[in-house]
């Protein structure tokens, strides 16, 4: 078995004996301060939670209509698909792929691959490939822009309210809350404690 | 070459696993947990970040140069680039808006070169600012690189709203390109650059002969 009495922060290296955290305690590095780890509450069941919400609420931003826009009787009417999807069949497939691939495909995935790695925890079932699902999720990380494009559609709304009537529609509190989620999902994940659990199962939740 | 910073994990005989935070023995070539290619510090990092950015930072021109926008109003057709649509907005008198874009397309991808090409320079020569100050400026680069995409999800919407024929009706242009291939290179370049380098020490040109001997 490895024995995990060390650790080293990932911003300068420096080399610290394992701490041994409370609950809801957070170690940060003395020489750079960069964040080490936060143990958490019930990390398994807070990040199932949010993670099905979020998933849920993606799932319902992707069903109805993000908003639509009235010019003088000339109604247009975009839902999240849209968004990329029109762009696809106006032959800008570059574009369209891009942004779908960062709003929707790599939130979808990162969450899914979480739940997927819970699921597998739980069921005490640990097969070589979960070490590169995990690897995946933290990798796909800084690729997920919802909250970016969310802040897109904002901008947006205000170019167009001078122009045009504007209507917000379900599909755009859906996803404001799916960011609110997300963010609260990234909030909880550490690395230390689910790689901890890859190891030894999650009974033993510390460092 | 370089020393390792004091205390650091390399310094000991250890390597940090980057991908999952094991501490395992220099020797080990892959880390027994995650099956990731270990090495004390990231390989080629900074020839590999210099690379991306530089590219980023040509394709930066004609991101600025071309069209970003391509709006059609009644026959009349308007490109619009980066800072055209900064200035209309402006002019239109929605200043919020323009400050948000302005922020979002301009100023952070002009500061995320400016750090990122002083922090390779920190690597290679001593820098003028602390380790300390050095690892915020990196954090804080990895924190604002994917807000630059904004102004791509706005061409987005907007392009998939309003196609009202000649009425109204916008296109992406090709400035989107290269726009969000900066983005996307000026990320990979974050990601690629191992601020645990920025604490270590180069090695003087004497201790660097007397290495070779
Ligand atoms: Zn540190
Ligand atoms: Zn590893």
């Amino acid at each position: 078995m490895i024995k995990t009495q060390f650790v080293a922060c990932d911003h300068c290296d420096l080399l610290l004996d394992a701490p041994s955290l409370q609950e809801e305690q957070c170690a940060l590095c003395p020489r750079c301060g960069h964040k080490i780890s936060r143990l958490r509450k019930n990390l398994m069941s807070q990040l199932t939670a949010y993670g099905v919400t979020a998933l849920i609420l993606l799932a319902l931003s992707n069903m109805f209509s993000l908003m639509t826009f009235n010019l003088s009787g000339n109604i247009s009417e975009i839902n999240l698909w849209q968004s990329a999807l029109n762009l696809y069949f106006e032959q800008y497939k570059t574009l369209s792929l891009i942004v779908f691939i960062f709003i929707v495909i790599v939130p979808a995935l990162v969450i899914a691959l979480i739940l997927f790695f819970i699921a597998l925890i739980r069921l005490n079932h640990r097969p070589k490939a979960l070490s590169n699902i995990l690897r995946l999720i933290f990798g796909l990380l800084p690729w997920a822009m919802a909250e970016v494009f969310f802040v897109g559609v904002l901008v947006s709304l205000v170019k167009l309210v001078t122009i045009a009537q504007m209507n917000l529609g379900w599909s755009f509190w859906a996803y404001a809350l799916f960011c609110v989620c997300y963010a609260k999902v990234l909030s909880l994940l550490d690395r230390y404690q689910l790689w901890s659990w890859l190891e030894r199962g999650y009974a033993h939740d510390s460092l | 070459m370089t020393h390792y910073s004091e205390g650091s994990a390399a310094i000991n005989g250890l390597v940090n696993c980057t991908e999952c935070g094991l501490v395992a023995k220099k020797e080990l070539t892959v880390c027994p947990r995650c099956n990731a290619r270990l090495s004390p510090r990231r390989i080629y990092s900074l020839q590999v970040t210099l690379a991306l950015l530089i590219t980023a930072f040509v394709l930066y021109i004609p991101a600025n140069l071309l069209p970003m926008m391509v709006t059609e109003k009644l026959g009349q057709v308007e490109y619009n680039t980066i800072l055209g649509g900064i200035i209309v907005l402006w002019e239109e008198g929605s200043e919020p808006i323009a400050v948000v874009v302005f922020v979002a397309s301009v100023l952070v991808p002009v500061l995320k070169f400016i750090i990122l090409f002083y922090l390779c320079f920190c690597a290679i020569a001593q820098g003028a600012v602390s380790a300390k100050t050095r690892v915020n400026l990196y954090r804080l680069t990895e924190f604002i690189g994917r807000w630059s995409m904004v102004d791509i999800f706005v061409v987005a919407v907007l392009v998939a709203l309003i196609q009202l024929d000649h009425l109204l009706n916008v296109q992406p242009g090709n400035g989107t390109i290269a726009f969000a291939a900066v983005v996307i290179l000026t990320m990979f370049a974050a990601n690629s650059f191992d601020p645990r380098i920025l604490w270590d020490k180069p090695l003087k040109r004497d201790e660097i002969t007397s290495a070779r001997k």
